[in-house]
Order: C-alpha cells, then structure tokens, then sequence
C-alpha cells in the first residue's frame, strides 16, 4: 500500500454520511429592503440615486461606491432594459441535467449603473445579447419581497 | 462599549423581527452532503471489533506494532506491512474518576475512564475506555485488565462492542 494506491472513494471503506444543517436567514439590508418593498407591494423596481456623481445604482444600495455618500433617494427603474450578456444553462444548481435548458441572462436598464442577473423567458434559440425585455412579475397576492417575486424578463411585445 | 460610543449605528434585528417577517429576508439550507470515511486502517479495526478481535498493523522496519492500526508508520515514514492481532487484556496506564457524563451534565456515581496499554502492541500504545467491576477506591495504575465484550448480536463494529475493562485477576488470562 502506497500513497498512490490509496482509496479515495470515502464510501467503500467504513464511512458515515451526514448532511451539514448550515441554515441561514439573510436580510436585504436597508437600500435592499425598500427595493424589495416596492417590488413587492408596488410592483416596481428602485435603483438608489447619487445626486452628486448623477448616477442610479440597481440593486440598490446604501452607499455610493464613487463618492462614498449616503443614499437616501431612490428612483424608478425604466420598464423596458436590455440583455446584456446570457447563459444557458442545461445543468441546475445542484448539477442534476434539466429536462428544458434555462436562459440567464445580466439585464441592464438605460442611465442605471448595475443590472440584474435573471431568467430569461424564451427558448435559448431565440435568446441574444440586445434583446430588449421587461419584467414579468408574480401576481400581488403570490409575490413576498424576493428576487423571485420577478418571474423572469421576457420580450417586449410578447 | 466605550465613552464615545454608546449605541452602534446600524439596524438591529430581533429573532421576532426575522420570524415575523417584518423586513424581507432569504431564507436558505445548502445542500452541504458529506462522507466521512474511517480510512483503511480504523475501517478494518473497527470490522474487527464486531468479531471480539483487537487488530494492529506491524512495521518490519521499527518491529513496532501500532495500535490503534495505521497504514503508516511514523516513526520510518514508510507504509506499515502486516496486520497482527493482539489481546484483549492490558494494564491501566492512566485513569479518571469522572463526575461528569459524556454531555458534561454532573452524575452522583463517578464513571471511571482511563488508557489502557494492551498486551501484544507495542509499550505504551492500546486505546481509551471505561472500567467496570471496580470502585473508584480499587482503581490504580498498572492495575491488570480484560475487556469486556458485548454480546455478539449486540455488536456494532464500534469501540462501545467492548463494555468497559474489568480486573484481570493475577495468573488468570
């Protein structure tokens, strides 16, 4: 027996097999908190504005990573944004294949600086960067103030 | 805190607060799956223990016969070679007399747990167990043992196969 020859299948020697309990709550923050509100309650995105750089951060944020300054405004997001860059994505997060490939796509938003990164709701034949889409949201009653109160982007005009 | 600073800037969040989802939160358990092996060593002692057996791994170079088992030897830096079985009867290295359980919760009679230099490894190596048949007042060091084994359906191959050590009286084996 060598170190060359040794086993690295934990499973055919005596082995115990557990699953790590690493539960965890994450909060959205303050900036995070009133964009999820909106989201949630008015149906609409918040992009936190920096009055003094000119600059309207999505997600938003508490601070301007410029100037450093507090942000306490915060304004709408447009309706209508653009797919910047895409995926697809034939695995799921825990590497098991998909029975339909998935689209992910960065969607940025005209004067914004930021982005989200979501589904995109078309078949990847017909998924490409510059496409111009829109939010499809959960009904009121579904949606809880998360990211997945956001259903996917789907194409204008659809 | 200090003089200057008596309240840290920020939000604070009670449990309540969380879980009556008054500020949005994710909520999230990763798939975190793990596999512990014993390694080939332990994973043949503890196979062993199931049939009432004490196994150890010798090293031709150093004559020494490791226990509890290792696929390498330490002391040589080379892989050990044979297994050899050794007895089941030892003598008591060190010992406590414990007041406390195995979750640290305080007990009226002590339980008594020790090492116990086994007969057949080489000086100074056996494993750590309790000892039964004996009062916290009989116990001593270089006191001769013998493990006591559970029945044979009732084994495990765990170290608990073995009850506890009892005293070996003198000539007996």
């Amino acid at each position: 027996m060598t170190f060359l020859e040794r086993t690295t299948d934990a499973r055919k020697l005596r082995h115990w097999e557990g699953n790590m309990e690493a539960d965890y709550i994450y909060t959205s923050g303050v900036a995070g908190e009133r964009f999820f509100v909106a989201l949630r309650d008015q149906g609409k995105m918040l992009a936190s504005r920096c009055a003094a750089c000119g600059l309207d951060y999505l997600p938003a944020r508490l601070f301007c990573e410029d100037c450093f300054a507090e942000l306490t405004e915060f304004v709408d997001v447009p309706q209508e944004g653009r797919v910047a860059a895409l995926t697809v994505a034939h695995l799921d997060r825990e590497g098991v294949r998909l029975s339909r490939p998935q689209v992910w796509a960065f969607v940025t938003f005209q004067g914004i600086r930021g982005g989200l990164v979501h589904r995109l709701l078309v078949p990847p034949g017909r998924a490409r960067v510059g496409l111009a889409v829109r939010p499809k949201l959960k009904a009121r009653e579904d949606r809880v103030g998360a990211i997945t109160d956001i259903e996917g982007f789907e194409p204008v005009g659809s | 805190m200090s003089e200057r600073i008596t309240k840290w800037p920020g939000v604070e969040l009670s449990a309540a607060d969380l879980s009556e989802g008054k500020v949005t939160q994710t909520r999230f358990r990763p798939n975190a799956k793990y596999a512990w092996s014993a390694g080939e060593a332990m994973s043949r002692f503890l196979a062993e223990l199931q049939d009432g057996r004490l196994i150890a791994r010798t090293c031709h170079s150093c004559k020494r016969t490791l226990f509890p088992p290792r696929m390498f030897c330490e002391e040589c830096f080379r892989p050990t070679d044979t297994w050899t079985y050794i007895q089941d009867t030892g003598t008591i290295e060190t010992f406590s007399v414990s007041y406390l359980d195995t979750d640290a919760k305080r007990i009226p009679d002590p339980i008594l747990v020790g090492v116990i230099s086994l007969d057949g490894a080489s000086p100074k190596m056996g494993m750590m167990h309790y000892f039964g048949e004996m009062t916290k007042e009989e116990i001593r060091i270089g006191m001769r043992v013998k493990a006591v084994w559970k029945p044979w359906e009732e084994r495990r191959g765990s170290v608990l196969d073995i009850k506890y050590f009892a005293p070996l009286p003198e000539g007996k084996k």
